[in-house]
């Protein structure tokens, strides 16, 4: 008997392809970052057969907690079919043996990169957001042992500071996707770079969300219904990006975050973003039995929670508090 | 969040000092390395009062500034403040995250290197805005009320507001630090060599701007400068700094007029 | 549609990746060996960065990645992350080491004496255009002749193959022991090393700063050479404060002793080729040092890393003199990653910055209130 007959195979992999020691510390650190909500939480980020940067946390975070009765969505941009989302949906479903699907109502774990889907989410299914940059104070102080110390004396004057900074200089905020956050009105959060549109979904959310950055080596969670507000003045508000007037040119659909997709010789089309969900209403349309959950924003633009959002140019009323 | 911002606050009328002092340090020490930095220094300040520290570089005045603004720990010495963040007890040991509440309620500094003091690229409005911040304000309206407000006592000229120090000259920066330090009525105000370095025309506004300041909002002052003129122009009363320690105090007329140390009627005279 | 096509992703992928392999040849074990052969260097280079010290593997992903070197430690990288770690190797001290290169360039002549090696450094950087024409081994270096035969065979041969090492003096002295015997350096500490199982271990916990010692020297050990280079260059070249000399540098063969988990009996499991670099810094009352050593022979990343070590914790604003900085963007996998990741489509974000730049031009920068 030799040494290669008692060894397994050189090719065999371990369930989910991380080795048991590697998992069990993910399962550990996730359960930290869902016990501290906001709080992100370093961990031994390992690399894995794709390259670092292209969603290789939120792969670690998917292959740590799937198992193989999970139903597995993988979305980039919003799109399932996107070479990025396809590589790593066959990855996981490879390694893990879970069954795949486009459609947001039917997954068990929602992977991405930079949407959150329209359909709303339910309770037990998780949605796993890849980040490039967990740390929402890096453009502020960009030594990252000064802003944890940041974070722990919850030290985030400089951030409302941009916000003044922005509205004397633009006249709004200017801030386009990974829009910053406070959870459980305690830890400033990067809710990874989905659109602000996306934003007001991670409040009083009924599913959990991860947020896993495998590069910066740090993972961070939202759970069920924890408060998630994006940061703004008393008097003046966040926005989500107008939608208002853009039609899907596939769908006709308004009202739900579009591609623009831009025409030779000037002017756009535009798209739905959610390709699982534009899908469904394209079938839908031709008379096909789909099932179409219900949406975070409805027809008319509407958030589903009401309160979240404030009207778009809400602007403090003339002489503001009347001491100059 | 404070219920009114401090700029609508009335303004206080000058009192007799009756009650006790608003600042008491006792034994402060600090070394670095084999260096004596400060030896020995007793102080207090009553409310609305303003206390100068002359010395030549070297003699300790600067780290006394330091130490009574919570930058640097202490080596030994008793330091209060009648405010009720202080809780009655020695702020030297306060953790970090009250100490540096104090600091933002309680205490401004101006320093003599404005980048101390001042993000150089925000703009001026925003770097008075930000104390408010610091302090729970979440209004824009009110803190671009109260940056302008502060600004305005500072004399920092209104069309200016939107201008980042950066491109501002030295005494309009020291306006800003000003603006920023008194923007929420702080009980103690530091001020470091607040005019070294200004051209004396200059120096000579900055100082009015000081004078009318402390006759408008008595808040007690300390102030640190090796210019014997202005300490003159702004304190009450006098201490003299030389090798760590205070060789001579006593009310500024008095001290300047009349130098017991040998020390201090050097000081004096190289100046006449 | 570009490259978010319709259903086509998967299919996308797969003729993607055949007409890589296309262009790149055939991939066989002969091709793979030949790599390992011909390419020490390479395979050294790729081993040291990916930590994982396997020849074999090593030269499989250059073969696999068509010699592409940051692919190739990924793939390295993404291989160790599968292995458990079985045991911990007992440490190797320097008078250890089969050292078939070492010099000082602190001393004319060090106890032990100045080993040159295998190396180019002395030779004319002419390139063997011959050899194009036919010309065969006839260009070959002259063998030495003469009295120094015996002493230069029985090097050249332990140098080729380190199952012949034992040739060698296993007892070198360092020159930093020289050093400290004469008070020049501080003592070491008169405790036993510590348990290798107890070290922190970067590949099982997060870089946090300040680093300890073993994260750093980890770090160094598997960082980038070409980002190793450019920091420890910036620094050479006139942002550092001191101007270090290589007090030792060495190159060789190490045995990984194992312990017998039943016996206790200690073994060696095989011998890897080490090098290190150990620079000193005389600006002080005391000498300083600096060090970095890695797995394989890799001369120009152990100096520069050793030099980056020395001023990691210099109190100047300079980006080579802080530990953060020099960690974090030195790390191969991790800098090559997020480079190429910039391929990877952005519309979405891309979108929601256009929104906000739309809707400051609609505002026309009035400030709020401000009216």
């Amino acid at each position: 008997m030799s040494l290669a007959d008692l060894a397994h195979p050189r090719y065999d992999y371990s369930y989910g392809f991380l080795d048991e020691h590697a998992r069990r510390e993910l399962r550990r650190r996730i359960l930290k970052a869902i016990a501290i909500p906001g709080y992100q939480v370093p961990y031994a980020s390992r690399e894995l057969p794709i390259a670092r940067g292209w969603g290789t946390g939120g792969l670690q975070a998917t292959l740590s907690v799937a198992g193989p009765h999970d139903t597995i969505k993988v979305i980039d941009q919003g799109a399932d079919d996107s070479v990025n989302a396809a590589n790593l949906r066959r990855f996981i479903a490879r390694m893990t043996g879970v069954a795949t699907t486009t459609d947001t109502t039917l997954a068990t774990i929602i992977q991405s990169r930079h949407r959150v889907p329209e359909e709303r989410l339910r309770e037990r299914q998780l949605l796993v957001l890849q980040v490039p940059d967990p740390e929402p104070l890096r453009h502020v102080q960009p030594d990252s042992s000064k802003a944890r110390e940041m974070h722990a004396e919850a030290d985030y004057a400089q951030m409302w500071l941009s916000l003044y900074e922005q509205l004397v200089r633009f006249g709004r905020f200017v801030q386009g996707a990974s829009y910053p956050v406070v959870v459980h009105g305690r830890y400033l959060m990067s809710p990874s770079p989905i659109p602000r549109w996306d934003t007001p979904t991670l409040h009083q959310a009924a599913h959990l969300t991860i947020l896993a950055a495998g590069r910066e080596k740090r993972l961070y969670a939202v759970p069920p219904y924890t408060e998630v507000r994006p940061i703004e003045f008393d008097d003046v508000f966040f926005q989500v990006e107008r939608m208002a007037g853009r039609v899907c040119a596939v769908s006709g659909a308004r009202h739900k975050f579009m591609d623009e997709l831009p025409v030779a010789g000037g002017g756009s089309l535009f798209r739905i973003s959610d390709t699982g969900y534009l899908e469904k209403l394209v079938r839908a349309a031709r008379g096909e039995p789909v099932t179409i959950g219900p949406t975070y924003y409805d027809a008319v633009g509407r958030f589903y929670q009401p309160g979240v959002l404030h009207e778009p140019d809400a602007v403090p009323p003339e002489g503001g508090t009347g001491h100059d | 969040m404070t219920d009114q911002p401090p700029a609508a606050r009335p303004l206080d009328p000058p009192r007799l000092v009756t009650g006790g002092p608003l600042l008491r340090a006792s034994g402060l020490r600090k070394c670095y390395g084999s260096i004596v930095a400060v030896a020995a220094v007793d102080l207090e300040i009553y409310p609305g009062e303003t206390v100068g520290i002359v010395g030549e570089s070297g003699s300790g005045k600067s780290t006394v500034l330091r130490l009574l603004n919570l930058e640097e720990p202490a080596d030994a010495g008793d330091y209060r403040l009648a405010v009720p963040e202080g809780a009655g007890g020695n702020l030297f040991t306060l953790d970090r995250y009250h100490r540096r509440m104090l600091r933002v309620q309680r205490i401004g500094i101006v320093y003599q290197q404005p980048h101390l003091g001042l993000r150089m690229n925000a703009t001026s409005g925003g770097n008075v805005a930000e104390r408010l911040i610091m302090a729970g304000e979440r209004r824009f309206a009110a803190l671009r009320a109260a940056a302008r407000g502060s600004l305005a006592v500072s004399e920092f000229p209104a069309e200016r507001v939107d201008d980042p120090p950066a491109q501002l000259s030295g005494g309009m920066q020291q306006r800003v630090q000003l603006a920023k330090a008194i923007a929420l009525r702080p009980a103690l105000l530091l001020l470091d060599e607040p005019t070294t370095g200004l051209d004396v025309s200059i120096q000579a506004l900055v100082l009015d701007t000081l004078l009318r300041l402390r006759r408008e909002q008595p808040i007690a002052t300390l102030i640190v400068s090796h210019d014997l003129g202005v300490i003159r122009t702004l304190a009450d009363r006098v201490l003299v700094m030389r090798a760590g320690r205070v060789v001579e105090h006593g009310l500024t007329d008095q001290v300047l007029e009349d130098p017991q140390h040998p020390y201090t009627q050097q000081l004096v005279h190289a100046r006449l | 549609m570009a490259y978010v096509a319709a259903r086509g992703g998967e299919a996308a992928i797969q003729y993607a990746e055949q007409l890589h392999q296309a262009l790149n040849g055939p991939l066989t074990a002969e091709r793979v060996q030949l790599i390992a052969q011909l390419l020490p260097y390479l395979v050294d280079r790729v081993m040291g960065e990916g930590s994982l010290y396997a020849p074999e593997l090593a030269a499989l992903a250059l073969a696999q990645t068509g010699g592409d070197l940051y692919e190739a430690v990924l793939l390295l990288r993404a291989y160790r992350s599968t292995q458990p770690r079985l045991a911990y190797a007992e440490p190797v001290a320097q008078d250890q080491i089969y050292t078939v290169r070492r010099i000082s360039a602190a001393f004319k002549a060090i106890p032990g004496g100045q080993i040159l090696g295998p190396t180019l450094d002395y030779s004319h950087r002419l390139l063997r255009l011959d050899l194009l024409d036919g010309a065969g081994a006839a260009g070959r270096v002259q063998p030495v002749t003469g009295s120094d035969q015996r002493v230069a065979d029985t090097e050249h041969a332990a140098a080729a193959d380190p199952a012949q090492a034992t040739a060698l003096d296993p007892s070198l002295p360092a020159v930093a022991d020289w050093q400290r015997a004469m008070g020049l350096l501080e003592p070491l500490p008169d405790t036993p090393p510590p348990d290798p199982a107890t070290l922190p271990d970067l590949t099982r916990e997060p870089l946090s700063f300040p680093a300890p010692r073993a994260h750093r020297l980890q770090s160094l050990a598997r960082a980038d050479t070409g980002g190793t280079l450019a920091l420890g260059y910036a620094s050479m070249r006139g942002y550092g404060l001191v101007h270090p000399t290589v007090n030792e540098l060495r190159l060789g063969y190490a045995d990984v002793v194992l312990r017998h988990p039943i016996t206790g009996a200690s073994f060696s499991a095989g011998r890897v080729r080490v090098s290190q670099c150990e620079v000193v810094d005389t600006q002080v009352s005391s000498l300083r040092l600096g060090y970095t050593a890695t797995l394989g022979w890799n001369e120009v990343k152990v100096i520069a890393g050793a030099m980056l070590d020395l001023e990691m914790d210099a109190p100047t604003p300079h980006p080579a003199h802080r530990e953060e900085f020099v960690l974090y963007h030195t790390e191969a996998v991790e800098a090559s990653g997020f480079c190429i990741h910039y391929k990877l489509p952005h519309y979405v974000t891309f979108q929601s910055g256009l929104d906000a730049l739309r809707g400051v031009r609609d505002q026309g920068g009035e400030v709020p209130g401000d009216r």
